[in-house]
């Protein structure tokens, strides 16, 4: 009976426990609903905002600058067809169809020159994730690589770096965008690029601080020790031994920095719309043409962008608090 | 602890100084943009525009080198001088001065607000903990923090401009215009002048203090000392506010203050959309017209709030929290 037990014991549980305690993606997903539902909200308006931007170009959602029709095709048309602008750029009267309310054709209505709101908002999302994921990309590399060493060497080093990145932060932000937007050397007209690398700039101080927090406790762990005992080199014990440990908050706080410069992107267009490259549709330059063009008496371009400008936040805000509780408690507020 | 304030307050003054070295290399950089500017003023068929352009320097004094222009910067600087605008030659100082008291009027009541609305609602949200009143409250702080200031001031002005137009509701929430009244000449003016934008940024910094607190009530609630109050038969309203709110008010203490200088030092996006002629408006202004000297001291002057109101916050952190201790 031991005998029996005794060959199987030794092989089968691993292996039962492996193939029974793998929850399914799906069941871990259901999970994170059941715990996190309002993080589910955040994720599924993350994911429409990157549908939307996917499928731009596919579905031929017109081009911003000219009026169309809101799915870029007409129902009952072939999905690819090439769009009939005439039907669309007037209204019954022949005139361009300015200021129209929302309607089966235009969803969102139009702006003041005649545009689809509802196609404009779709581009917009383009450029706003464009924009931040370059930003984001840019303020983690550089903004880890700095907390990363600076909380890794710690004394005077660290202590220099540290009043350096202080300095860099008291600079208002705006301040610094509009400099880097206008200054000669980096760009002749404003761009997307220095746009995006404007943005990720402003980032990289408070980046470095968050990672600089995570890696001053990591450090201390007995296995960075290890390393150390069998002769890592410093380089090598960063890389191999910090980073990975370390890659939970880095993805927190790119979730939650790609809502942040989105809004920042807005809120430089909608108050300096003179700095920001007026390439695609910005959901910011929308608001301040709204703005501009009176609210009140016509309110649905700027209810557009607004939400769109609002969801979009909104939705990194929930999906980072949810990302931050499942994945890394330790930077909870402060 | 003496130590510990001399030598933050002589690393503040290192900081300071790379603030100063570093606004005035940024803005060197390109400094072509604005003589051209300058220049073509005085352009006149015919005339040369080199001429035009040495004259645009030497009156802005971009015409000496760099290191010389450093060396004059800095030492106007050490003499409390931010040197002159650009565009109509007077003193910085006074400009930014003048300009002072809308900013800090807003900030500060921005903090009240924030404070008014986030202690009750983080006390109750904490205490009834799971309930609907706090699925409530915490519905609308994920709100105001979710959805951006500038979006939520638009509505705002929307709503009163297209329904409320010449009522009470408009006076108190809509913008009012360029020009400023000092709150002794015409308190009810002057106030009207900022509500709306201190209403709205005070709910936006308000979640931000109540999700804090909450998270710190929660804390300290499940302390052993808190356990003790309530056997030993308090009533609820001494064990919330003496035994656990004075415990959780430290740490939000210093968010607070950091909150406060960011919102002292320029509300940019609230005065651009309230048209409120503080700081925040006067420095993006500036910065589109490229007037250096405006430009330099409103970073000098804000870094220096900025870094002495972090000081504060940990003299006081320390001073509240005797566990603390500063080497």
């Amino acid at each position: 009976m031991a005998q029996e037990q005794a060959v199987p014991s030794l092989v089968t549980p691993a292996a039962e426990y492996s193939l029974r305690k793998r929850a399914s993606v799906w069941e871990n997903v259901l999970k994170f609903i059941r715990r996190k539902p309002l993080g589910a909200v955040g994720f599924l308006l993350i994911f429409i905002l990157f549908a939307m931007t996917l499928g731009t170009p596919k579905l031929q959602f017109g081009v911003p600058e000219l009026p169309h029709s809101p799915l870029g095709f007409e129902l009952g048309k072939p999905l690819l067809a090439p769009y009939d602008e005439e039907t669309n750029f007037k209204n019954a009267a022949g005139r361009l169809n300015t200021h129209a309310e929302p309607s089966a054709k235009h969803w969102l209505g139009t702006d003041g020159s005649g545009r689809d709101n509802w196609a404009r908002i779709i581009w917009g999302a383009r450029r706003s994730l464009f924009i931040g994921i370059w930003a984001l990309a840019l303020a983690t590399a550089v903004g880890t690589s700095i907390g990363v060493v600076s909380g890794y060497f710690r004394g005077w080093f660290d202590t220099g770096i540290q009043r350096f990145m202080d300095a860099l932060q008291s600079f208002p932000p705006l301040l610094t965008l509009i400099l880097i937007l206008t200054i000669r050397p980096f760009t002749t007209e404003p761009s997307l690029v220095v746009a995006a690398f404007a943005l990720g700039f402003v980032g990289i101080p408070s980046v470095q601080r968050i990672v600089r927090g995570v890696v001053l406790s990591t450090r201390e762990q007995q296995y960075v020790e290890a390393a150390r005992v069998i002769g890592a080199t410093d380089a090598r014990t960063m890389a191999y031994y910090i980073l990975p440990n370390i890659m939970a908050s880095i993805i927190v706080v790119f979730s939650t920095g790609l809502g942040v410069v989105i809004l920042a992107e807005a809120a430089l267009a909608f108050l300096v719309p003179q700095a920001v490259p007026p390439e695609g549709a910005s959901w910011g330059l929308m608001l301040d043409q709204a703005e501009n063009d009176g609210l009140a008496t016509h309110p649905w371009p700027g209810i557009a962008s607004a939400m769109a400008i609002a969801l979009a936040v909104l939705g990194f805000n929930l999906a980072g608090d949810a990302l931050r509780d499942v994945l890394d408690p330790r930077l909870r507020l402060g | 602890m003496q130590q510990y304030i001399v030598r933050r307050i002589l690393l503040n003054i290192f900081v300071l100084f790379l603030v100063a070295t570093m606004v005035f290399g940024a803005l060197r950089i390109d400094s072509d943009h604005v003589v051209n500017t300058k220049a073509a003023g005085c352009f006149q068929p015919g005339a040369d525009i080199e001429q035009c352009k040495a004259v645009a320097r030497a009156d802005l004094g971009l015409d000496s080198s760099i290191p010389k222009q450093y060396w004059n910067y800095m030492t106007d600087l050490v003499q409390l001088d931010l040197g002159k605008t650009f565009s109509d030659k007077k003193p910085v100082l006074d400009e930014i001065v003048s300009r002072a008291s809308p900013s800090i009027e807003l900030g500060l009541l921005q903090i009240v607000v924030a404070l008014v609305v986030a202690l009750p609602v983080g006390i109750i949200s904490a205490v009834r903990q799971d309930q609907w009143i706090d699925y409530i409250l915490r519905f609308f702080t994920i709100f105001f923090l979710g959805i951006p200031v500038f979006v939520v001031a638009v509505f705002v002005i929307l709503i009163t401009s297209r329904w409320f137009e010449g009522t009470l509701i408009a006076d108190w929430l809509g913008p009012h215009g360029l020009g400023w009244v000092q709150i002794w000449e015409n308190p009810i003016d002057n106030l009207q002048r900022v509500s709306g934008a201190a209403l709205v940024g005070g709910m936006a910094t308000g979640a931000i203090v109540m999700r804090f607190l909450r998270s710190q009530m929660l804390e300290v609630m499940r302390q052993d000392y808190v356990r003790t109050a309530w056997a030993k038969g308090l009533r609820e309203r001494v064990v919330i506010i003496r035994h656990a709110l004075k415990n959780a008010l430290i740490p939000v203490l210093t968010v607070i203050g950091l909150l406060l200088g960011t919102v002292i030092s320029g509300n940019v996006i609230l005065e651009t959309i309230y048209s409120i002629d503080g700081v925040g408006f006067y420095v993006t202004s500036a910065a589109l017209q490229f007037d250096y000297p405006v430009m330099q001291g409103i970073v000098l002057v804000v870094a220096l709030l900025l870094v002495f109101i972090n000081l504060l916050v940990d003299i006081a952190y320390g001073w509240l929290d005797p566990r603390i201790r500063y080497n």
